[in-house]
C-alpha cells in the first residue's frame, strides 16, 4: 500500500501546469513600435498572406495580420495574394464573388513555395524557413515576426515616386549598412488597399468586405546588382517607369486568357489606394532581408 | 543536421558492431516501396506530376540482443506521392532508438511511440497510409515496482515531417491491476489508470496572457466480469488558447472528453454499447492549430468499413465537439438450424449516430458580430459550455448497417450488407455550412467467393450506392482471382453513373496484380482514383484524384 501511495505522489509531483485567469487581454503589451517616420532605417517584415475571396477561414488570417500590425506598427508590411482555382476564381452569374483578384505572380509564387497545397489561409513571414519550414499557419506568424524583428539588417531601402495621370516613375534606393557578400534580388510590386468587394467570412458572404494590401502587379524581380560583393555605404538606385493602365490591362488579360476559370474582371484599379512594396531577398535562401513600402501617390 | 545524422549513424553502427561480435544478437527489418506515375486526366481532375514518377520508400532495421534493442528507419520521399504532404521531402533517418530492460525498468532513448489510455490526451503513432507520424524524440522510462503496477514517464518533442515541434511534452501514466496488486482473487477484475501530459511552450504573445504549461489529465477504469466488460475514460485539457493576437482566436475554455463502453459476449453472441462526448479536446505539441502538431487521438465511434462504397463517405472525428453513440450486435445462427444451414450464419448489426454539441451564442469582439458555436468557449467576452446531453445537436453522421455472412458449401462463401448512411459533408470535410449539406445514401454490397479448385479462388464484389447529394449514385464491381500462395489478379470498376454533372459520369477502372514469394510481395497496378476522403480510425485526410501506374514492393527479414 505504501508503495502505491509513493507512486501516486510521484505522479502528482509532476502535475505542474499553468491556469491563466482573466482578463486575458493585457492592455499594454509593453511593445513600443519602432519609429518608422524618421530617416533612419529600421528592420521591416513582410507577411505574405495567401488567401482567396471564397475561402471562409481566410479573413481570420487577415485579422491576425492586422493585429500584428497594430502591435508592431509600420515595421509590419502585409500583402494579400489571392490564389487557387477553388478559393480565388471568380463566380459566374451569381451576383457575388465575380471579381478576379488573382495575378500571374501570386500564382507563380504559390506554385514555387507550395503554399496552398498545405491549405489556406497560410503565409510566409519574410519567406524564412524555406524549403521545409516556410509555410506558416496564421498563429505561427507572430513567433516568426518576433524572430525577424530581432535580426540584424544590412540593407536600407527608400522609395520615391512621381506619378501623374497613371504614368510616372518609381525610384528604389538601396543603401548598404554593412559589407555584404551574396546574391540578392530586388522585387518591386504594387498593392492596393480599401478594395470593397465580396468575401466569404465563416458562414457569411460579406458584400462590403474591405480587401487590403492586395497584390496587383510585380514591376521587377531582378538581381540587385551584377556583383555579389557589397560595401558599406554603397547606394544602388533602381529606377522604374510605370504605366498603370498597361499594368492593369495585363491582369485583365491574364484573368481572361490564362487563369483557370478566369473572366477578365480584374480591373478597376484606384491609384490613390495603391502602395509600392520593395523588398530584397537572398537568392540562395529565398529569405527576405529587408522590405519597405510607400504610398504610390504623394498626397 | 547531416553531421548530426552521420554521428548518430556512426554511434549506431559501432553499437551494432560491438554487439554483433559475439554473434548472438538478431537483426530484423522490413522494407516498403510505393511508386506511382501521374498522368493528367482533366475529366477526373487528376494532375500530372512534373517528376512523372513519385516514390516513397521506408526501411526499418531493428537489432535485438537479450534485453537490449536498437533500431532505425530510413525514409525516402523522392518526391512524396501526391496524397502525402509535400513537407515530406528528401531522404533521412528520422527515427532511431535504443532501449534496454533491467530489473523491471525499461529505458528508451531516441525515438519512440507512446499512448496513454485510449489516446484522449496523448497518442504518438505512425500510419503510413495517412501520412501520419508524430513520433517522439526524447527519453522514456517504464517501471513495474510491484506486481500489477505499471508506471511510465516520458519527455520529448514530437516529430513534424523532418523536424520537431517547438513544444516540450512531458507525460506520465500509472496503471494498476487491482487484483494483481492486492493479490486478490475474484471473478471481477478491475484495472484503473491515471495519465497526465503537459506541454511547455514559451509565451511570446504581447497582447494576451497565455499559459506556458498546458496540462491534460485522464482517468480510466476497466471492469471485467465473465462475459461483461466495462471500460470508461474521462479526460480534461486545461486552458489552451492558440496564441492569436485576436480575442476571437484565443479560446481559454477547458476541454474534456468522456468515453464509455459496455460489452457483453458469449459464444455466438456479442453486444457492444458505446458513447463518447468530446468538447474542445484537440491537443497539440504547439499552440498553433495545425494538423501536424496533433498529439492526441479520439477514437471514432463508427464502424470502420472496408468495402469501397461503404467507406466512400467516412466519419472523421470532430475533436472540437461531438456526441456519439454506437451499438454493435453480433449473432451466430447455429449450425443445423433452419436459417443456420450446415455451417451456421453470422449476422452483425451496427448503428452509430454522431451529433454536434448543442449550439450557443458567442460575441465576436474583433468582428463585432454574434456567431453560433457548439463547443466550450471562454475569453474576456464569452463563457459558454454546451449541455452534456446534446441529442438535438446537428447531425454529423449516422450509419445503420446489417451484415450477413454465410458459408454456403465447401466452395462458396458469401457476404451481404445493407446500409443507410447520413454524411454531413460540410462539417466532416470542413466546408462552409450550407455548401453541400448532408449526403443521404443507401448502400448494398454482395461479396461472393468461389473456390474453383485447390489454390484457385475467384471472388466477386458487387456494390451499389444510391444517393442524391454529393456525387450522386455509384456502382462498383470487382473480380479478384487468387492462385495461392503466389499470385493474385484483380479488376475493378467504379462507375459514378448518378453524378448530376453528366460530364462527370465516369468510370474509374483499376487493374492490379501481385506476386508473393516468401517474405517478398510485389504488386503492380494501373488505374484512376477518385478524389476523396481516406480515414483510419476517424483520422482522415483528403486525397487527390490520380491516374497512372503503381508499383509496391514489401519485404521483410
Amino acid at each position: 500500500m505504501k508503495n502505491i501511495i509513493t507512486l501516486f505522489s510521484f505522479i502528482i509531483v509532476i502535475t505542474s501546469c499553468d491556469v491563466v485567469e482573466g482578463p486575458y487581454l493585457i492592455d499594454d503589451g509593453g511593445i513600443t513600435p519602432a519609429d518608422t517616420s524618421s530617416n533612419t532605417y529600421v528592420k521591416k517584415v513582410l507577411i505574405e498572406d495567401f488567401t482567396g475571396h471564397t475561402c471562409p477561414n481566410c479573413p481570420a488570417a487577415a485579422r491576425e495580420l492586422e493585429a500584428i500590425h497594430d502591435v508592431y506598427g509600420d515595421q509590419i508590411i502585409g500583402m494579400a495574394l489571392h490564389v487557387t482555382t477553388g478559393f480565388a476564381s471568380p463566380w459566374t452569374g451569381a451576383g457575388k464573388f465575380e471579381y478576379d483578384f488573382r495575378t500571374k505572380w501570386g500564382t507563380d509564387w504559390d506554385n514555387f513555395f507550395g503554399i496552398s497545397n498545405a491549405g489556406l489561409p497560410r503565409g510566409m513571414v519574410n519567406r524564412t524557413g524555406y524549403p521545409n519550414d516556410h509555410k506558416l499557419g496564421k498563429n505561427e506568424w507572430l513567433a516568426a515576426v518576433i524572430t525577424e524583428l530581432e535580426k540584424e539588417f544590412d540593407f536600407g531601402i527608400s522609395i520615391t515616386t512621381t506619378i501623374s495621370g497613371g504614368n510616372g516613375s518609381i525610384t528604389v534606393n538601396t543603401e548598404l549598412l554593412n559589407d555584404v557578400n551574396g546574391n540578392y534580388n530586388l522585387v518591386v510590386c504594387l498593392t492596393e488597399s480599401n478594395i470593397i468587394n465580396w468575401q466569404k467570412d465563416g458562414q457569411s458572404d460579406i458584400e462590403n468586405y474591405e480587401h487590403n494590401h492586395v497584390l496587383r502587379t510585380v514591376l521587377t524581380d531582378e538581381e540587385l546588382s551584377t556583383s555579389s560583393s557589397y560595401t558599406l555605404g554603397d547606394e544602388i538606385e533602381t529606377p522604374i517607369t510605370i504605366n498603370l493602365s498597361a499594368l492593369e490591362q495585363y491582369n485583365i488579360d491574364y484573368s481572361a486568357n490564362t487563369a483557370i476559370n478566369g473572366n477578365g474582371n480584374a480591373g478597376g484599379w484606384d491609384a490613390a489606394n495603391m502602395s509600392v512594396v520593395a523588398y530584397i531577398y537572398d537568392n540562395t535562401t529565398k529569405e527576405i532581408v529587408q522590405v519597405q513600402d510607400a504610398h504610390l501617390m504623394n498626397e | 543536421m547531416i553531421k548530426k545524422i552521420s554521428l548518430t549513424l556512426t554511434a549506431f553502427c559501432i553499437t551494432i558492431i560491438c554487439f554483433a561480435q559475439d554473434n548472438s544478437g538478431e537483426f530484423h527489418g522490413d522494407f516498403d516501396l510505393n511508386m506511382q506515375s501521374y498522368q493528367e486526366d482533366e475529366l477526373i481532375g487528376a494532375k500530372a506530376a512534373d517528376e512523372i514518377i513519385l516514390n516513397n520508400a521506408y526501411l526499418n532495421i531493428n537489432y535485438t540482443k537479450g534485453n537490449f534493442a536498437a533500431g532505425l528507419r530510413y525514409e525516402s520521399y523522392l518526391n512524396a506521392l501526391l496524397d502525402f504532404d509535400d513537407d515530406y521531402k528528401g531522404n533521412g533517418i528520422p527515427f532511431r532508438y535504443a532501449t534496454y530492460k533491467i530489473d523491471g525498468l525499461e529505458v528508451t532513448a531516441g525515438n519512440y511511440y507512446e499512448q496513454i489510455g485510449s489516446g484522449l490526451i496523448f497518442r504518438s503513432y505512425e500510419n503510413k497510409g495517412l501520412g501520419q507520424d508524430n513520433a517522439m524524440d526524447g527519453v522514456r522510462l517504464k517501471y513495474s515496482p510491484l506486481k500489477g503496477v505499471y508506471l511510465k514517464t516520458f519527455i520529448g518533442k514530437n516529430r513534424t515531417y523532418f523536424t520537431y515541434a517547438d513544444g516540450i511534452i512531458r507525460g506520465a501514466d500509472a496503471e494498476v491491476n487491482i487484483n494483481e496488486a492486492l493479490n486478490f482473487e475474484s471473478k471481477t477484475k478491475i484495472i484503473v489508470g491515471q495519465g497526465f501530459v503537459s506541454r511547455f511552450q514559451a509565451d511570446i504573445n504581447p497582447k494576451f496572457k497565455l499559459p506556458q504549461n498546458v496540462a491534460a489529465y485522464s482517468s480510466r477504469l476497466n471492469i471485467i466480469n465473465g462475459g461483461w466488460n466495462y471500460s470508461g475514460e474521462y479526460a480534461i485539457k486545461l486552458n489552451d488558447p492558440i496564441g492569436s493576437l485576436t480575442a476571437e482566436g484565443n479560446n481559454y475554455a477547458n476541454g474534456n472528453a468522456l468515453m464509455s463502453s459496455l460489452t457483453y459476449s458469449q459464444r455466438g453472441f456479442g453486444i457492444i454499447a458505446e458513447m463518447h462526448r468530446v468538447d474542445h479536446m484537440e491537443f497539440r505539441s504547439e499552440r498553433a492549430k495545425e494538423k501536424q502538431y496533433i498529439i492526441n487521438y479520439i477514437p471514432t465511434l463508427t464502424k470502420q468499413h472496408t468495402y469501397t462504397l461503404l467507406a466512400l463517405y467516412p466519419c472523421a472525428t470532430q475533436p472540437e465537439g461531438e456526441f456519439g453513440t454506437q451499438v454493435d450486435v453480433f449473432y451466430k445462427i447455429k449450425k443445423g438450424s433452419l436459417l443456420g444451414g450446415k455451417y451456421g450464419t453470422k449476422i452483425t448489426f451496427n448503428f452509430s449516430n454522431i451529433r454536434g454539441l448543442e449550439k450557443g451564442i458567442k460575441y465576436d469582439i474583433d468582428n463585432n458580430e454574434v456567431v453560433e458555436i457548439s463547443n466550450s468557449f471562454k475569453n474576456d467576452y464569452n463563457d459558454f459550455t454546451p449541455k452534456f446531453f446534446s441529442k438535438n445537436g446537428e447531425l454529423f453522421f449516422r450509419d445503420i448497417n446489417l451484415e450477413v455472412y454465410k458459408k454456403i458449401n465447401k466452395k462458396i462463401k458469401a457476404t451481404g450488407i445493407l446500409a443507410k448512411q447520413s454524411y454531413n459533408k460540410d462539417v466532416l470535410e470542413g466546408k462552409t455550412p450550407g455548401t453541400y449539406g448532408t449526403v443521404e445514401s443507401t448502400i448494398a454490397i454482395a461479396d461472393i467467393s468461389y473456390k474453383i479448385k485447390k489454390g484457385h479462388t475467384i471472388r466477386i464484389e458487387l456494390q451499389e450506392l444510391l444517393a442524391d447529394g454529393g456525387e450522386g449514385s455509384w456502382s462498383m464491381g470487382l473480380v479478384e482471382y487468387t492462385i495461392s500462395p503466389h499470385w493474385f489478379f484483380a479488376v475493378q470498376d467504379m462507375y459514378n453513373w448518378g453524378n448530376h454533372d453528366v460530364e462527370k459520369q465516369l468510370h474509374y477502372v483499376n487493374i492490379n496484380c501481385g506476386f508473393l514469394s516468401g517474405s517478398n510481395r510485389f504488386a503492380i497496378g494501373y488505374g484512376k482514383k477518385r478524389a476523396g476522403i481516406f480515414c483510419v480510425g476517424g483520422v482522415c485526410k483528403e486525397v487527390p484524384s490520380s491516374n497512372g501506374f503503381s508499383l509496391t514492393i514489401s519485404s521483410s527479414f
